[in-house]
């Protein structure tokens, strides 16, 4: 297996809706946004989620990238999308606008955590011992690759823009593991779900990092839709085929692929942590 | 010291030498060239690679997007894995690093100076001997302005490798090639001169008597060489003429001081007759008278003996087949017997004395001793003229026989002189007889001195042990 197209998939927020039109578009493909930053070369995810979800709803299926989460928010909220694959702290976000198609369920539970690392070289413990170095966050409307290290600073009245001594963007989870790993930064806050992916393939990458601190569980990423759509037929038609993903072959290897179980209908409430956590940066 | 060498030898290592600085020469251009080609792609390289990084970091370096310019280094990187770029850095304009493709080596916002210090413009790249790493400098232009520049290492120890390996294998190869020249120029230097070696050969071995060279021997055709040894050739025919003239002119010269003897040898014979003739005389007429003819035929015998011996020492003088026959005091009595009735006949007064035992005169060849002494007899003998006095004595001196003669005559002349003591060419005119002793003394091994004392010249001639003639 393609490790890279593996990995694409990790720790992405995806989503996907119906679209807006109340008439069924039973010809228009079924438009998934999905955050880009892993889906670089990952030709086989894409191929094998287009392949399960295309069977099971009968309809074509168009996934469409975007750098940054909040594009692929943009989309899906101005319509541009009918689904998307999101983080938790966008949904959360829009939480009135939007609602949850599906969690994925991964090792058991459709939770995950934040990681912090640091180079293997440094001998800071946790994230007090980071101050005044270099650290890399996944993405500014990211829950594990910013949100987390953010509200722990919060926490403890610091903000990242003075705690540490540069802060930058890698727009990506994997991305964030090579800045660190690379030695651009001394730190960062990265998805633990795509940490653990990257450890099983690309142990050479994540050999010269160390995790020096883990959050508690918090929701994992969903499957969302504008929540006016959620009635609507194309909507339905890909819950049905989100939520029934681990019944059928093409469903079974696409997760597989993901390192996923299943895709469960999950609560609102799975995400509180990260509400949370909103508040504490919100102030 | 290649002065010092024979000619033979010494062309042939000039030769050499000058292969080996051809060799040189030909190594500088050829590393030289290699140089410039490494240089020239060098160049190409970093060109390629810094015009590449200003068109995809232009924007990020504008907006000093640290994530955007190490992701482009990085994946730049892996995709040159193992290839000539090992860092490349890049920095705003105010010198400060954005990123690097290794942040351990250039952290972000550090000063590119140090880094800088010994980098070089893409379009001056020079390799610098044996340094691995070669460092450029280059702006990073976007829309028309300067926001920042790019600082390249490139791995270059493949080159400098390759150098290396150039130059070992023309080393190599050119210290082949010299050793294989030089060989061969050493030989065909050697075959060309070899006559000249020869030449030198006879010329060494002429011991006094040059030897032609055999005509085979002679390089064919009209060459310097082969002229040089018809010369040569022609020089030893003259040689051997001049040397055969010198010998016959030796030969006559034993002949010619017998001659200056003649008169007073038949003074010698003749003054004895008329005694023998009267004893004849004597005993014819008294022949009845036992003690009479017995006195008479005691004159007769002893009147008979002396020209016997005077006969005999002229025929030992004069013999030819003299070869071994060693010295011996009867040699000098002989002398004595042929000389001194020329000093009777010019009433001089003749000293003579011979003290030198047996055994060491037995050392010595009797014919050239003989022909030395007599010669200088004669020319004291005419020096010191009527009423005269000559001497001559034979002693031992450290081993060695000396011959002094002596006379109170007016001495040598410079000319003379020149004759018996140098080997001057001799003016015509003067005879040999001097120059024959100073010629067969020096065969003999040993000197002759020559010195006024008082009133009398003495010439002593002294004979080391072991001469042969």
């Amino acid at each position: 297996m393609d490790r890279r197209a593996f990995l694409s998939g990790f720790g992405t927020t995806a989503g996907m809706a119906l679209a807006t039109p109340t008439v069924l578009r039973a010809s228009a493909p079924i438009r998934l946004g999905l955050t880009p930053v892993f889906l670089d070369n990952d030709a086989e995810v894409i191929a094998r989620l287009k392949a399960a979800l295309g069977q099971a709803t009968g309809l074509e299926i168009e996934l469409i990238q975007r750098r940054t989460y909040q594009e692929v928010t943009g989309l899906l909220l101005e319509g541009g999308a009918d689904a998307a694959w999101l983080c938790g702290f966008p949904y959360l976000q829009h939480e009135d606008a939007l609602s949850l198609l599906g969690v994925p369920v991964w090792r058991g539970a459709p939770l995950y955590q934040s990681y912090l690392i640091t180079g293997a070289e440094f001998p800071a413990e946790g994230l007090a011992d980071l101050r005044g170095g270099a650290h890399a966050f996944s993405d500014p409307d990211s829950n594990s690759g910013w949100l987390v290290t953010a509200s722990d600073l919060a926490r403890i009245g610091e903000r990242p823009e003075t705690f540490f001594g540069r802060t930058l963007f890698t727009y990506g989870h994997r991305n964030v593991v090579r800045a660190v790993a690379g030695g651009l930064t001394r730190s960062g806050s990265v998805d633990g779900y795509v940490w653990e992916a990257l450890s099983a393939v690309e142990p050479e990458l994540t050999a010269r990092i160390r995790v020096i601190g883990r959050s508690e569980p918090l929701g994992f990423p969903p499957f969302v839709a504008r929540r006016a759509d959620v009635g609507t037929g194309i909507v339905a038609s890909l819950r049905d085929a989100l939520l029934g993903m681990d019944l059928d072959d093409k469903g079974r290897s696409a997760l597989a692929l993901l390192q996923l179980d299943a895709v469960v209908a999950g609560d609102v409430a799975l995400f509180d942590g990260i509400r949370a956590r909103m508040r504490d940066v919100a102030g | 010291m290649i002065r010092g060498l024979p000619l033979s030898l010494r062309v042939p290592l000039i030769a050499a030498g000058l292969m080996v600085l051809v060799g040189v020469v030909a190594s500088q251009q050829v590393m030289a060239t290699l140089g410039a080609v490494q240089e020239e792609r060098l160049r190409e390289l970093a060109r390629l690679h810094v015009d590449g990084l200003t068109v995809a970091l232009g924007p990020a370096v504008l907006r000093r997007d640290v994530w955007e310019v190490y992701d482009t280094l990085d994946r730049a990187t892996a995709a040159m894995a193992g290839q000539r770029m090992v860092l490349t850095v890049v920095a705003d304009e105010g010198g400060k690093v954005i990123a690097a493709s290794d942040p351990l080596r250039a952290p972000v916002d550090a000063d590119l100076g140090p880094l800088a210090a010994a980098a070089q413009a893409v379009e001056t790249i020079r390799l610098n001997g044996e340094d691995p790493h070669v460092r450029v400098l280059s702006d990073l232009t976007y829309q028309g302005r300067r926001v920042g520049s790019i600082l390249s290492e490139l791995d270059v120890a493949d080159l400098v490798a390759e150098r290396r390996r150039v130059l070992a294998w023309l080393l190599a190869g050119n210290a082949l090639a010299t050793c294989a020249l030089a060989a061969g120029g050493y030989w065909a230097m050697r075959r060309m001169l070899r006559p000249v070696a020869t030449l030198s050969a006879h010329m060494a071995r002429t011991e006094g008597a040059p030897v032609a060279i055999a005509r085979e021997r002679i390089p064919a055709g009209d060459t310097e060489l082969g002229r040089l040894f018809r010369t040569f050739n022609s020089m030893t025919g003259a040689a051997a003429a001049k040397a055969e003239a010198e010998r016959r002119l030796a030969e006559r010269e034993r002949f010619v001081s017998l001659g200056r003897l003649s008169s007073s040898l038949a003074h010698e014979i003749n003054n004895p007759l008329g005694g023998l003739l009267n004893a004849a005389d004597t005993i014819r007429t008294y022949a009845d008278r036992p003690e009479v003819v017995r006195a008479s035929a005691d004159l007769l015998e002893r009147g008979l003996r002396h020209l016997r011996d005077v006969a005999r020492a002229t025929l030992e003088q004069n013999r030819l087949d003299r070869q071994g026959v060693t010295l011996s005091r009867e040699d000098f009595d002989d002398l004595r017997l042929l000389f001194e009735p020329e000093t009777l006949r010019l009433g001089q007064d003749l000293a003579w004395q011979v003290e030198a035992p047996q055994p060491l005169l037995a050392r010595f060849p009797a014919g050239p001793v003989r022909q030395v002494a007599l010669n200088l007899l004669l020319n004291a003998s005419t020096a010191a003229g009527p009423d005269g006095s000559v001497g001559f004595s034979v002693s031992e001196i450290d081993g060695s026989l000396r011959l002094t003669i002596h006379d109170n005559g007016a001495g040598l002349s410079g000319e003379a002189q020149a004759r018996l003591l140098s080997t001057a060419p001799v003016q015509p005119g003067g005879g040999v007889g001097l120059r024959l002793v100073r010629d067969m003394v020096a065969g003999l091994g040993g000197r002759i001195d020559y010195f006024r004392k008082v009133d009398r010249s003495v010439i002593q001639v002294v004979l080391p042990q072991g001469a042969s003639c």
